[in-house]
């Protein structure tokens, strides 16, 4: 059986007196799609950024593919993962077309010039399912927000990526295009076998679509399977005595119809 | 213009100035794409720190610039982003402390030792057979930096988060391309001279980022650009007598205007092809 894409293992972050992230566990296997919750400043980049090795940790490591992770594999093994960052607050000035974005995510790009790199068909792939082949020789810059977002996550699928991690990917989309992305997400976990984590803000707009959903403020408060309940007192520990739980739908991981208050 | 080509002066001239005239407009794309423009304003200011010492010293003055340069720029790529100190601040106090400093030790150094007005304007008239065997090496270090790692500078400018996030060297290919920019402004203030570099490194790829698109054609355009520039601005010089660093930053003025001026007749920066 071959090891998870995803291992986390006693992962802290920050000073022993003031951790961003404490204690981290988590394993992800081939076909789990995750989404991790959670209030501004809980840590939720962060985490993903130590995960690709963009934060060193104080302690605890993480594994991909059942390698630690260290600034000498770092390489191959991200070859593997695919990363979308949260939306950029300054766009780009760069003259690019959509399609050059999304073949910079290709593991080939940053060859030297005279090795030339072709749009092949994972490109062609990741423009399709994220419905933005029409945009493909359209200037970067004269994108919507939304449209930006999809080409930047087609460049996260360029790879073909076994294990995707994703911070606030719905960030910019609209409901349909936000649908599309967690349906197209599904997908990728059922039909390829990818691993997916994925941050977001709105437990109830992933919820439907994902595995499990970890909540995490500084550490892993629950970590709770598709279905199951998550205790009011879990809330509240993560944001705060004054939050209200109000459900929704029975899809909803955590929500049964009677929490509402 | 066939007087022009006639004459001697003008034919020595033209090899070096055409070779500053296409690694600059080589490396302004990565200058622009990362916004280095105040950095190149620094790092050819604060060469004259390494001239000073090179003339004190009596060392080669093209080869101690450049060590200059390339430090200055590392230093500027190593200043941590903290406390409210960045980049712009860094350049700043180190333009301000390496210019003084060129001052103070050229002003040691006998008026018949320094050719002032050459390096602060660029005097590509007189330039000497060693000098031109120097830009073409320095030269060939760039453009080879650029083939290694254009790709990989095109992918940070746009988001280095994410090409960190695919395990790119970041840090190491940041301080390469602070390193190549500093070895690049050596280069223009042969032509240039000291105030007027900037101007090599950044007005190409400005006037070709209306129109080019991908790294290829703007690249193209750029060089297509500072060729031109450079041809005009050294016919203009021989012409009116015209200083030829000057006269070469003008005409690319002149490029980037036109171009900025047909742009937004034809529909701004934002047109599609």
């Amino acid at each position: 059986m071959s090891p998870p894409p995803l291992r986390v293992r006693g992962l802290c972050v920050g000073p022993r007196e003031h951790r961003v992230l404490d204690g981290i566990d988590l394993t992800v296997e081939a076909g789990h799609f995750l989404g991790i919750v959670g209030p501004n400043g809980a840590g939720k980049s962060t985490l993903l950024h130590a995960i690709v090795g963009l934060v060193e940790p104080d302690a605890g490591r993480v594994e991909l593919f059942g390698e630690p992770l260290t600034r000498f594999n770092r390489r191959r093994l991200l070859r593997r993962a695919g990363f979308l960052n949260q939306k950029q607050e300054t766009p780009s000035t760069l003259p690019l077309s959509a399609r050059d974005v999304v073949m910079m995510g290709l593991p080939e790009w940053n060859a030297p010039l005279w090795r030339r790199v072709r749009a092949g068909e994972t490109v062609t792939r990741a423009l399709e399912m994220t419905e933005t082949a029409n945009l493909a020789g359209r200037d970067f810059r004269t994108l919507s927000g939304g449209q930006k977002q999809r080409v930047r996550l087609a460049r996260a699928l360029a790879s073909d990526p076994e294990l995707l991690l994703l911070d606030e990917p719905s960030a910019a989309l609209d409901t349909h295009a936000r649908d599309m992305l967690y349906a197209l997400l599904r997908r990728l976990c059922d039909e390829r076998g990818v691993a997916v984590v994925m941050v977001e803000h709105d437990i109830a707009a992933i919820s439907g679509h994902v595995d499990s959903v970890a909540c995490l403020n500084v550490r892993i408060h629950h970590h709770a399977m598709h279905g199951e309940r998550i205790p009011e007192s879990i809330w509240r520990a993560m944001y705060g005595e004054h939050m209200h739980v109000v459900a929704h739908d029975s899809h909803c991981i955590g929500c049964h119809n009677g929490d509402e208050t | 213009m066939i007087a022009f080509l006639d004459s001697e002066v003008m034919r020595a001239a033209l090899p070096p100035a055409l070779t500053i005239a296409t690694v600059a407009s080589s490396m302004s794309v990565m200058i622009l794409a990362h916004r280095l423009a105040f950095l190149a304003v620094g790092v050819s200011h604060a060469t004259l720190a390494g001239l000073g010492v090179a003339v004190l010293l009596s060392l080669p003055l093209l080869p101690t610039a450049a060590v200059t340069a390339v430090i200055v720029a590392l230093l500027l790529a190593a200043l941590p982003e903290h406390r409210g100190l960045d980049h712009d601040a860094g350049t700043g106090v180190l333009f301000a402390g390496a210019m003084a400093l060129g001052i103070v030790l050229l002003s040691s150094a006998s008026q018949y030792e320094v050719d002032m007005f050459g390096l602060l304007f660029g005097n590509i008239l007189m330039v000497s057979s060693e000098d031109t065997a120097w830009l073409a090496g320095a030269g060939l270090v760039v453009l080879a930096a650029l083939a290694l790692a254009a790709r990989p500078w095109w992918s940070m400018a746009l988001d280095a988060v994410t090409a960190a996030a695919s395990g790119l060297p970041v840090s190491l290919y940041r301080l390469l391309l602070f390193a190549v920019t500093g070895l690049t402004v050596v280069i223009c203030v042969r032509l240039a001279g000291i105030v007027l570099t900037t101007g090599l490194l950044v007005l190409p790829a400005a006037t070709a980022w209306f129109w080019g698109r991908g790294l290829f054609r703007l690249w193209l355009l750029s060089l297509l650009t500072a060729i031109t520039g450079t041809l005009i601005g050294l016919y203009l010089s021989y012409r009116m007598d015209w200083p030829s660093g000057a006269t070469v930053v003008l005409a690319l003025c002149a490029l980037f205007a036109l171009s900025w001026g047909s742009s937004r007749l034809v529909g701004g920066r934002a047109r599609a092809f």
